[in-house]
């Protein structure tokens, strides 16, 4: 269950419970709440219960709806949260968000136990990735950009200026078989060594410690945008390009 | 280059039955494993269905009753990594032409993953979630993508890695052999370098042991049997909670002489 309040410059307009039904607003008097306001479509977005996760989602309107400060098509609401629709905004005032997201809502008819391995068919993976997919980081979805992880050479002696990483592994060595391959004497066949992991990519040692931002590494780092990567003399700039 | 190898598979502590097969080809370079599921049995049946097709299909790839795949990827994999996709793929085929002709074997399934080795170049396929890893200076990296749920939704940002490993979902699979009568099998090549170790591993050894002890225990031991053994010997120590199967195969290092002394790295850590 949770409460819905539209709101303008601070006063509130209505109030609405959200509970099976979905909750819609728009500027069309029909909907459950109305904004009388141009800048309003007229059925400008829908808040519904997904499992017990809290969705608001635009409906093709023309201005746009905004969760805090981001534009949204669809995204999962927490409570505090505002929604913004032209002028007016709805605050959102939901009781304790459950944790894991499988325990209500949508189930396979038989829950999979830990040890039984289970394999999805077609139908019931994609419900449980669009499931999922509801319940992660509200973001504006752009699944048309692809992203290019790029090593761009700063100095040092190697064989390219820049480095588009499309393999798992990449190595960085004197090695004839390395990716960014080192120029010079007594160069390590293999210095350091970039994986791809499902979580992003990951600079590991090799015969040498790189550094990340002036720090040598401990162990596998996870690369950020911009991380600075320092090895056998050779400067590198890590970037993620779209 | 010089290749040893060695392999174990333990039903485990908990399981009363081994589902899990695999093969070493040594002539070949071609090490198979693969992950049987499906009740009364009949996951040893798909996964010893799996490691047999992929070996006969491999070893003999003339066959002509053999299924192929029909256009395939549009990379540019070499013969012998195609060759290795269509011997997943005529698996996943077998597998599931049986179950349709046993209906007791109707859900049996499996998972699979191969590498075959070619000089310095190495060939992997894989369905599943059974993993390959690669050990390198120190650092051990999976080279295959879990075709696990939690995975996918790392791979897609809707949880972290220590949640998936958490997760209570862990075994639920998007992509197994024996579901349909076809199947995307990822495959993928690498180069390989010298004393590099190659793992294949079915996940009965990375739920009970961690990556950090499995590459420690790699390194350690050079005998590639004796270190397939010593990572079995972990996992059970830990509960042994799913049948295990550990494959290992060590490059060797390139020719000894003075002339190796001299590429020899400086400050060389392994």
């Amino acid at each position: 269950m949770a409460k819905l309040s539209l709101m303008f410059e601070n006063k509130l307009m209505k109030e609405v419970s959200i509970g099976d039904r979905p909750v819609t607003i728009g500027r069309s008097p029909d909907n459950d709440l109305p904004v009388d306001n141009l800048a309003v479509s007229n059925y400008h977005a829908r808040i519904y219960f997904e499992g017990s996760r809290l969705v608001v989602e635009d409906l093709d309107s023309l201005n746009g709806t905004f969760v805090n400060d981001l534009r949204v098509e669809r995204a999962t609401l927490h409570d505090g949260d505002s929604i913004w629709i032209g002028k007016h905004h709805i605050r959102v005032d939901a009781t304790a968000d459950t944790a894991i997201p499988w325990e209500t809502g949508r189930k396979p008819a038989s829950a999979p136990k830990i040890n039984e391995t289970m394999v999805l068919d077609t139908k019931a993976r994609r419900d449980m990735l669009q499931q999922a997919a509801a319940m992660g980081e509200r973001s504006q979805f752009s699944p048309g950009r692809v992203k290019m992880p790029t090593l761009i050479v700063l100095n040092g002696r190697v064989d390219h200026k820049e480095y588009v990483l499309t393999n798992k592994l990449t190595v960085i060595g004197k090695s004839p078989m390395a990716t960014v391959r080192l120029r010079g004497w007594f160069k390590p066949q293999v210095a350091a060594q970039i994986s791809q992991r499902d979580d992003g990519y990951y600079l590991g040692t090799g015969a040498k410690i790189p550094s990340v931002n002036g720090s040598p590494i401990p162990g596998p780092v996870r690369l950020n945008d911009g991380d600075l990567i320092e090895i056998c003399g050779v400067r590198m700039n890590f970037v993620i390009r779209e | 280059m010089q290749i040893v190898s060695g392999g174990v598979t333990d039903l485990g502590r908990v399981r009363s039955n081994n589902e899990d097969s695999f093969r070493i080809i040594e002539p070949l370079n071609l090490f198979i494993l693969s992950d049987g599921m499906g009740g009364e049995a009949h996951g040893e049946v798909a996964s010893s269905l799996a490691v047999e097709t992929v070996e006969r299909v491999c070893a003999t790839p003339k066959g002509d009753s053999d299924v192929t795949l029909a256009g395939a990827s549009s990379e540019n994999w070499s013969p012998q990594t195609r060759l290795l996709q269509n011997a997943v793929f005529q698996a996943n085929f077998n597998i599931y032409q049986s179950s349709q002709e046993h209906p007791e074997q109707r859900g049996m399934g499996a998972t699979l993953t191969a590498g075959w080795i070619n000089g310095n170049k190495l060939s992997l396929a894989h369905v599943g979630d059974s993993r390959a890893y690669l050990l390198r200076t120190g650092n051990l990296q999976q080279l295959t993508n879990d075709h696990s749920l939690v995975a996918e939704q790392v791979r897609r940002g809707i949880i972290t890695p220590q949640q998936a490993e958490e997760s209570e979902m862990q075994s639920v699979l998007l992509r197994a052999l024996g579901a349909h009568s076809e199947v995307d099998v990822d495959v993928d090549e690498f180069n390989l370098f010298p004393r590099d170790v190659l793992l294949l591993c079915s996940d009965g050894l990375t739920r009970m042991v961690t990556e950090p002890e499995i590459a420690g225990t790699l390194q350690a031991e050079t005998d590639p049997e004796k270190a397939a053994q010593k990572l079995v010997d972990l996992a059970n120590e830990r509960g042994g909670l799913d049948n295990i199967t550990v494959i290992v195969a060590r490059l060797q290092d390139e020719s000894k002489g003075w002339f190796s002394w001299l590429r020899r790295d400086s400050g060389k850590r392994d």
